[in-house]
């Protein structure tokens, strides 16, 4: 683990490189760029904890888009990440697994980062029961669609594997679930992130907006809704580090479900102080507003993963303590 | 700070312990019982605690402990509460009493007094609140008047009321918040004093809340003399005591909390029905637990590490009191009639701390209070209108 100071350090130096670029384009190459020259992969490779924790977490503050999570799923599976590999992620607001084997070939539906387009290979995979497959599908036997949908800077693709000829190998018990922790823990870090600068925004138009002959910051009702909007973000960031300091499906679920219901708390008053001029594209506050309603569909929506985790609960009738003092 | 590991075989040795001394430390009367009750039940696991020495961890050796880390008392105090053995509103308050009473107090006077509370011989008790003073604590007008000039004085004379004083008719001592400064002198010109409640000229009055239990009451001092010696820190030193409680209440006493709230949800799943809207309702509240959980642990550790805690503790009271309501609104509606029509144990138990728990928005700073501190200190907003 990397220590305090260093880490200020890298926070530092991932938050200039990414304000450094401006990529609105949607293809995240640019991004992409920046954080291979800073050592990204190496990071992840040596500290994955950090890795995810600091890039995702300025990666949402900054609302920027990059393909860096194909890296975080691909190392999790075990497979070598590279920019030259794309991954398969699940439909929105699910998180099985996208692909199933029949007989030889390969069938598959699932989201992509903007990496699906220029990556030669795509990692799938797939599940029957309990167990799961993993193969790598050359991207040219594949359909895929830009999806415009609410956000389209975030360069979301739709991909279609219609029945793909591919060598599949056999995951380890476990693996998918810990790609999927992995993943959501990468995204729950950017909703954090994104949270975090709603709030700012927020703050700032509060204390220079004046109506009434003084700043709105002076009312009561403001403040009292951007406290709880600073309550749900730490919340959720105390989650986040408890995931990090356990890291296991149940954490990272718990952390991700907090993600979506603290975006949810925190776009409502953020947007309800910002006022008309938050509900113009000329304030940056729609850009979080948008990302984060995209990215609560990754890994599963808060309300499915609540439900799921209510059931494992009801299930074995114990309420687990999963972090302890 | 321990290690987790040496925190991790304390917790250990400790469940083992409880585990093999259950049938000593479980309650001797029916459920639910009353308020005489879990006082007597309380000050009886304490005392064999004590005994045993687990109520000796995470204390100062100068007052009757064997050192350690605070967490260690943490530990216990969760494992108790964990097992219901005692209810945390009752087990917390000595997590905000001793401390100030080791560090304010002459130290043979925190001596002689401490071990008598942590080993249950005595209850004290915290008279802070007044009628006129709620939320506004620098407004109290509890008076305390000299014999002599206040740096000679022998002898205070102490006129005035308190309350919402929890078990004040069961107490033996007081920690008590007096105005010495001028009538405005607000923060300025308040002390403590260790009072007896033995001492002629105290009235205690208990007011029956709405679970009909008389956890509080109020306090009368007429004319009631306190020696100069039972002066807590300075005088007119008192706010510095008042705020000195924060990190503690703050810290332990939310772990016990919490520790209860995770029992209270294991209770509901025990009986809750198994279908979606039952797993919606407890994976909601799991997820406002859980984080809860992960906020006070990440509080302590600043703690432990040294660090001074202050206004952003106002996050962790918010989301206790929020998952507190959180908790107990999930179980009135997976067990429709326990809370209202159930006149059967569990329904007293239940509807008992059902309405208790509307209490948590208010008590030890009300919601808005905290929100307040959280726009003025964390967000930097300036001051209110």
């Amino acid at each position: 683990m990397i220590d305090a100071s260093e880490r200020v350090l890298l926070e530092e130096t991932v938050r200039k490189a990414i304000a450094a670029v401006c990529d609105t384009a949607g293809g995240g190459t640019a991004i992409d760029a920046v954080l291979a020259q800073i050592g990204w992969l190496e990071l992840l490779d040596a500290e994955p904890a950090d890795a995810v924790d600091i890039v995702f977490s300025a990666l949402g503050a900054a609302n920027a888009t990059a393909t860096v999570l194909d890296d975080v799923v691909a190392s999790a599976l075990g497979a070598s990440p590279d920019s030259n590999l794309a991954v398969l992620l699940p439909l929105f607001a699910a998180w099985s697994s996208p692909g199933r084997i029949d007989g030889s070939h390969l069938h598959a539906r699932g989201l992509a980062t903007a990496r699906a387009v220029r990556a030669r290979e795509m990692l799938v995979v797939c599940s029957s029961g309990t167990e799961s497959w993993i193969a790598t599908v050359p991207t040219k036997d594949m359909e895929s669609n830009a999806v415009h949908g609410i956000d389209p800077d975030a360069g979301i693709r739709a991909v279609h594997i219609p029945g793909a000829t591919a060598v599949a190998k056999q995951l380890e018990a476990g693996a998918w679930e810990s790609a999927v922790a992995l993943g959501r823990r990468a995204v729950a870090y950017q909703i954090a992130g994104a949270s975090r600068a709603m709030l700012a925004l927020a703050r700032s138009h509060a204390l220079e907006r004046i109506q009434f002959g003084r700043p709105i910051a002076r009312f009561q009702a403001v403040r009292h809704r951007l406290a709880d909007a600073l309550v749900a973000v730490e919340a959720l960031e105390a989650t986040l580090a408890a995931a990090r300091d356990e890291p296991n499906p149940d954490t990272a679920a718990l952390a991700k479900a907090a993600a979506g219901r603290t975006a949810r708390t925190v776009a409502a008053h953020c947007q309800q102080v910002l006022a008309g001029i938050g509900f113009t594209t000329g304030h940056p506050f729609h850009r979080f507003l948008k990302r984060t309603l995209l990215l609560e569909g990754l890994f599963g929506s808060a309300d499915d993963i609540v439900l799921a985790l209510g059931h494992q609960l009801l299930a074995s009738r114990r309420v687990p303590n999963l972090i302890e003092l | 700070m321990p290690d987790s590991r040496t925190l991790a075989d304390y917790r250990a040795e400790l469940h083992a312990w409880l585990d093999a001394h259950h049938d000593e430390l479980a309650p001797t009367h029916p459920p639910p019982g009353t308020l005489d009750d879990d006082i007597a039940q309380m000050q009886r696991v304490r005392s064999i605690l004590f005994e045993a020495g687990w109520m000796r961890y995470g204390w100062p050796e100068r007052v009757g402990g064997r050192g350690g880390s605070a967490m260690l008392r943490t530990e216990l105090g969760a494992a108790i509460v964990a097992r219901d053995l005692i209810e945390p509103g009752l087990s917390s308050l000595v997590e905000v009493l001793a401390p100030t009473v080791i560090d304010f107090a002459p130290p043979e006077l925190a001596a002689e007094m401490v071990p008598r509370l942590l080993s249950g011989a005595e209850i004290w008790c915290q008279g802070f609140s007044e009628p006129g003073t709620g939320s506004d604590l620098a407004s109290l007008s509890c008076r305390a008047v000299p014999d002599r000039d206040d740096h000679t004085a022998s002898r205070w004379v102490i006129k005035g009321q308190k309350v919402w004083t929890s078990l004040a008719q069961y107490s033996d001592r007081c920690v008590l918040l007096t105005r010495t400064g001028s009538a405005d002198s607000r923060h300025r010109g308040i002390t403590a004093f260790f009072v007896d409640m033995d001492t002629p000229g105290i009235t205690v009055s208990p007011l029956e809340m709405i679970n009909g239990r008389r956890e509080f009451a109020e306090v009368y001092f007429d004319d009631v003399v306190v020696p100069a010696d039972r002066m807590l820190g300075e005088l007119n030193g008192g706010w510095t005591i008042a705020m000195s409680i924060l990190p503690y209440e703050r810290s332990s006493c939310f772990w016990q909390h919490i520790a209860y709230l995770y029992r209270r949800l294991q209770r509901l799943i025990d009986v809750a029905p198994a279908d979606d809207r039952a797993a919606e309702v407890v994976g909601n509240a799991f997820v406002q637990l859980h984080a809860l959980r992960a906020r006070s642990r990440a509080t302590q550790h600043r703690l432990a590490a040294g660090s001074t805690l202050g206004a952003e503790t106002s996050i962790d009271k918010v989301l206790v009191a929020t998952a507190e309501q959180a908790t107990y609104d999930a179980v009135r509606r997976l067990l429709p009639g326990l809370v209202e029509i159930d006149d059967r144990v569990a329904g007293e138990m239940w509807r008992s701390e059902y309405l208790y728990s509307r209490a948590a928005t208010i008590y030890g700073g009300t919601a808005e209070v905290q929100r307040n501190i959280i726009a003025r200190r964390l967000l930097d907003l300036g001051s209110a209108e």
